[in-house]
């Protein structure tokens, strides 16, 4: 009989990773507590560095797990401790005994309307990272207007290196995306004048470099060095950034018509609930505690329980995608060891 | 005896060095005071109500308020009858202020005084009430939470001292009465424990031990009470007609607030209220352990304490003496000396002129531009009522000066309340409307503006719906009320917000409120507790808010919004945001 | 050795040169002052900005350059508002660092 192996999550990570179990010969069990596949992946449009639809990395996942058991709008239940295995009870009324569980629980955005001062949900011009993509994806969204805006502004760092948003962590992908995102924004309105105000540019991985230099010399995206600390309206409904051009020592106040805040990457709290069913520690920084944040980066302290993608940390979608082999490796090498 | 002599010179010698050191205007102000006979009735009201009675611990906690005014007026009583006593039976000794204490011991072959049975009764009557606040006394030191205190004061040496005297000179008297009951007589409590006595102890001569053990703790009590916390209750009988004079702290140290001080009597309520004291490690930065500090003068706890409390005057409203917690504070931090001062003599005001002729004036103010909610929402619902107004801060402006005055730096505070005066002045509105109770406190306690009417938001929309200028539509989910510390206690703002709220959609009350609720943690008023210190008094102060599970976190002070919602797991809310959704 | 010109006194800070005493006993009070990422939010909300440049990201760099009379000036139309604190990222006691500085350097 095929050994059973619990998936939590069926984003990018968890699909992969059911996609290596199954050539591998196991029978991988992907809970997933939305309606869809693919997690915050299927959300976006296209992906860097080569503008990758996400929709062919999703649908190409799905099709290499069509033979893996997958329970959508299911959650964990509860876990009840056997003597070497996990009986776990899903909403669904279904239990599964396993005796490896894959935890490809990945992030939550941050809410951007906690930075009240950012005015998300109070201004009908301030719009995040993933609305714009879900505008990308549709066409559908008021805060654009469709003859494009005129100057529009991107704020790096929503939620991510803040204190005061509870999370102190770099969010590692959003500096490329919104980078990304104004490229893009810049292909179809052309005419508008785009704005990035960011703390730091944090350009590590492939082909980064290369956007970014793009952008400041095909597109003339303008970089301004400061972080946003104030939105307002004017009478005519547009809105006033403050910010300072720490570069040049100087305020600067800009009218925009369109502010997109770069919502950061948070631990999932959901991921932490399930978590507590089994005790697994949580690191200082609020995701789940690898065994070694080195070289064991997949496995959880905890015998049988294995970590995939960004519920260990913030990661980018090749990270996640590495990482996830990488631990059905390890879930293989695991079962066999004990057998 | 001569604790006696030595408590009324000293406390003499410190009534007038406190009276000596009132500016000359406050001074003044005392002596017609206690003239005047409006004050005086309430001066003696207050003695009789508060020194005697202890009626505000009576309303916290009856056995709390039992044991104080047992003790207090308990022993008050036996002072006066036993000074009746020897006016009647033996006035020729009235001269001596110590003869009605040990009346019994002295009066011992009086026949005469065998008559007075009555006042017997009633002296046994007041002994055992004293008695049976002692026993209360000692039990609360072992169980302090049956009196509605989870946490006491740690006492100093002395204080012990003191309290053990204390406890012991009642017991004493009983016993040393007793052992003479049959001579100088006594009534059911004395007798009873006279024949208890003789019969095991017939000997007259015991009777001298035990008067001896008497004084000598009625001795030590007298003196060591300078030094102790004991002090307050000779300070206290000048605090009330002080505070009834009008008189307010006007030095760190001298006048009103040594006063002050020295009326503290260390029973620790300011603990259990001080929403610091969710950690352990500020237990000892409370109001009570300041004044014994200031007494001691130890210069670097002084600056410790005072910096650290977040202002939110709980203290101040809770304290059964009356003792400004927060007005302390201010005062001892205007004590630091700075070698950069601020000047705003050179911002020019026609910069930021607005004019609003006869329109409503609205000062957001600095803390509302980082929660644009409160404003967009104050706006559109002035715009819904119909109102004029104008902006007075669309591109920041000058801060009002109140976390300034938070700081101790007066000078500078009272500068930028110049600026904003003029301008405020020169716009010619007739309004000042705003929604920051930070801002609200010191326009209302420190501006002159004579003419111009300052309201909070939460009393402008109260008037609105009031007046019919705003349709409220009522719905149903659950609102709760946190109270801003400066707009509750500050300004004495409790019933507006609740009106308005009720209006909107069922109000549930948190589980402390009023003048009791607890502050959020954002407070300016702390220069000291650093962002990753407040987290667990805001996470305090939501387990109080949510007590009764509401919907929504409703507040009306910016900072209190910001700083809830980043730990809160319902929505905070401003009461502007919630009337503009329900206002039609 | 004469070029026939004269070379103007470098405005570069030469940090061989910067007396740090006082900035390391500011410190060691206000360790928060070494957090600071210098991302501007403090100077961009900061009431006092327009009249007199204050900032309080440029007044940590200042100070840490050795140019302390400049602080100085900054500060003097500090209004202790708090804004600074409330917007910081990395949670530093903005409000309780200006007052530090108020009472460690001096003003000339």
């Amino acid at each position: 009989m095929k050994d059973n192996i619990l998936i939590i999550g069926g984003g990018i990570a968890g699909l992969e990773a059911a996609s290596q179990l199954l050539k591998l010969g196991y029978n991988p069990i992907i809970v997933e507590k939305s309606d869809h596949l693919g997690g915050h992946v299927a959300d976006w449009n296209r992906l860097f560095p080569d503008m990758t639809p996400a929709e062919e990395v999703v649908s190409r996942l799905v099709a290499e797990t069509s033979e893996a058991n997958i329970f959508l709008n299911t959650e964990i239940s509860f876990v009840n401790k056997l003597k070497d295995s996990y009986n776990i009870m899903l909403s669904n009324g279904i239990s599964v005994i396993t005796g490896t569980l894959l935890f490809a629980t990945g992030f939550s955005m941050f809410d951007a309307s906690k930075k009240e001062e950012y005015g998300y949900g109070i201004y009908n011009q301030v719009m995040t990272n993933r609305d714009l993509e879900h505008w990308f994806n549709t066409g559908k969204d008021a805060r654009i207007p469709e003859e494009g805006p005129a100057a529009m502004g991107f704020v790096h760092c929503v939620g991510s290196r803040d204190e005061k948003a509870r999370n102190p962590q770099c969010s590692k992908v959003c500096c490329i995306t919104a980078v990304k995102q104004a490229i893009e924004m810049k292909q179809k309105f052309p005419e508008a004048m785009i704005y990035c105000f960011y703390m730091d540019l944090r350009m590590f991985g492939k082909k980064y470099e290369d956007f970014y230099i793009s952008a400041q010399r095909d597109y003339g995206i303008r970089f301004i060095r400061g972080r946003v600390s104030e939105v307002s309206e004017n009478i005519e409904g547009k809105l006033i950034v403050k910010a300072e051009d720490t570069l040049s020592g100087k305020p600067v106040k800009v009218t925009l018509d369109l502010l997109v805040l770069m919502a950061g990457i948070v631990c999932n709290p959901d991921t932490c609930k399930t978590a507590g069913l089994i005790s697994l520690p949580v690191d200082s920084d609020g995701f789940l505690k690898s065994r070694d944040n080195i070289a064991d980066i997949t496995e959880s302290p905890k015998e049988g329980i294995f970590y995939a993608g960004a519920c260990t940390g913030p990661k980018t979608v090749p990270e996640t995608l590495a990482e996830a082999r990488s631990a059905a490796l390890e879930i293989h090498n695991y079962i066999s060891r004990k057998k | 005896m001569i604790g006696l002599i030595f408590i009324l010179s000293y406390c003499l010698i410190g009534l007038v060095r406190i009276i000596l050191q009132l500016p000359k205007e406050d001074r003044r102000r005392f002596f017609l005071s206690l003239v005047n006979p409006k004050t005086m009735a309430k001066n003696i009201r207050d003695i009789f109500c508060d020194c005697l009675f202890h009626v505000k611990l009576w309303k916290r906690n009856k056995l709390l308020g039992y044991m104080h005014s047992s003790i207090a007026f308990g022993w008050f009583m036996l002072i006066v009858i036993g000074h009746i006593e020897v006016l009647l039976y033996t006035p020729h000794r009235a001269k001596l202020f110590y003869f009605p204490i040990f009346f019994r011991y002295f009066v011992a072959e009086t026949e005469s005084t065998m008559r007075g049975a009555f006042f017997f009764f009633l002296m046994d009557f007041f002994l055992l009430m004293v008695l049976s606040g002692i026993f209360l006394a000692m039990f609360k030191r072992l169980q302090s939470r049956i009196f509605g205190m989870r946490r006491t004061t740690n006492p100093s040496f002395l204080d012990l001292v003191g309290l053990y005297s204390l406890w012991s000179i009642f017991p004493l008297r009983l016993l040393a009465e007793g052992f003479t009951a049959d001579i100088s007589g006594g009534s059911f409590l004395t007798k009873s424990l006279n024949y208890v006595l003789n019969s095991f102890l017939s000997d007259h001569t015991n009777m001298l031990p035990a008067w001896w053990a008497y004084s000598c703790a009625l001795g030590i009590f007298f003196v060591v009470l300078p030094f102790t916390r004991y002090m307050h209750i000779p300070t206290e009988i000048l605090l009330i007609p002080l505070r009834n004079a009008g008189i307010k702290i006007r030095n760190a140290r001298k006048g009103f607030a040594k006063a002050e001080v020295y009326s503290c009597p260390s029973c620790g309520l300011c603990i259990d209220a001080c929403p610091m004291g969710v950690m352990k490690t500020h237990i000892k930065d409370t109001t009570v352990y300041l004044n014994r500090q200031i007494r001691r003068r130890n210069e670097r706890r002084i600056e410790e304490i005072s910096d650290k409390c977040l202002l939110c005057g709980k203290c101040t409203a809770i304290c059964p003496v009356g003792v400004e917690g927060d007005k302390l504070r201010i005062a001892q931090r205007s004590l630091r000396k700075y070698s950069i001062n601020p000047d705003y003599s050179d911002i020019s005001t026609a910069e930021l002129a607005c004019s609003s002729e006869g329109k409503v004036l609205y000062y957001a103010g600095c803390m509302t531009a980082l929660t644009p909610a409160i404003r967009k929402a104050m706006e559109s619902l002035l715009q819904k009522a119909g109102v004029d107004y104008e902006l007075m801060d669309k591109d920041g402006g000058i801060c009002c000066g109140r976390p300034m005055m938070m700081a101790g730096r007066f000078d500078q505070a009272r500068q930028m309340v110049e600026k904003n005066t003029e301008i405020i002045r020169n716009s010619g509105a007739t309004t000042l409307l705003l929604t920051c109770p930070i801002c609200y406190r010191i326009f209302k306690e420190k501006y002159n503006l004579e003419g111009i009417e300052i309201i909070h938001h939460t009393e402008y929309i109260d008037r609105l719906i009031k007046a019919g200028r705003l349709k409220i539509r009522k719905g149903k989910a659950k609102y709760v009320y946190h109270d801003p510390c400066e707009l509750g206690r500050g300004c004495g703002i409790y019933d507006q917000p609740r009106e308005v709220l009720a209006s909107a959609g069922r109000l549930v009350e948190a589980a402390k409120n009023r003048k009791e609720s607890i502050c959020c943690g954002g407070s300016l008023g702390s220069l000291t507790l650093g962002f990753d210190k407040r987290k667990a008094m805001t996470e305090n102060a939501l387990a109080n808010l949510t007590s009764a599970s509401p919907d929504v976190i409703v507040t009306a002070c910016p900072l209190c919004r910001s700083t809830f919602n980043r730990y809160a797991d319902r929505p905070v809310e401003d009461l502007a945001e919630i009337i503009d959704k329900k206002s039609i | 050795m004469d070029f026939g010109f004269k070379i103007s006194p470098s405005s570069a800070v030469n940090l061989d040169n910067v007396d740090l005493s006082l900035y390391d006993r500011l410190a060691e009070v206000e360790p928060d002052i070494r957090k600071c990422i210098a991302c501007g939010s403090c100077s961009a909300s900061c009431p006092a900005n327009r009249f007199s440049g204050m900032s309080v990201r440029k007044a940590i760099l200042g100070l840490q350059r050795g140019k302390e009379k400049e602080v100085a000036k900054m500060l003097s139309t500090c209004m202790l508002c708090g804004k600074c604190s409330m917007v910081c990222p990395r949670g530093i006691n903005t409000r309780h660092l200006i007052l530090s500085i108020c009472k460690f350097y001096k003003e000339d």
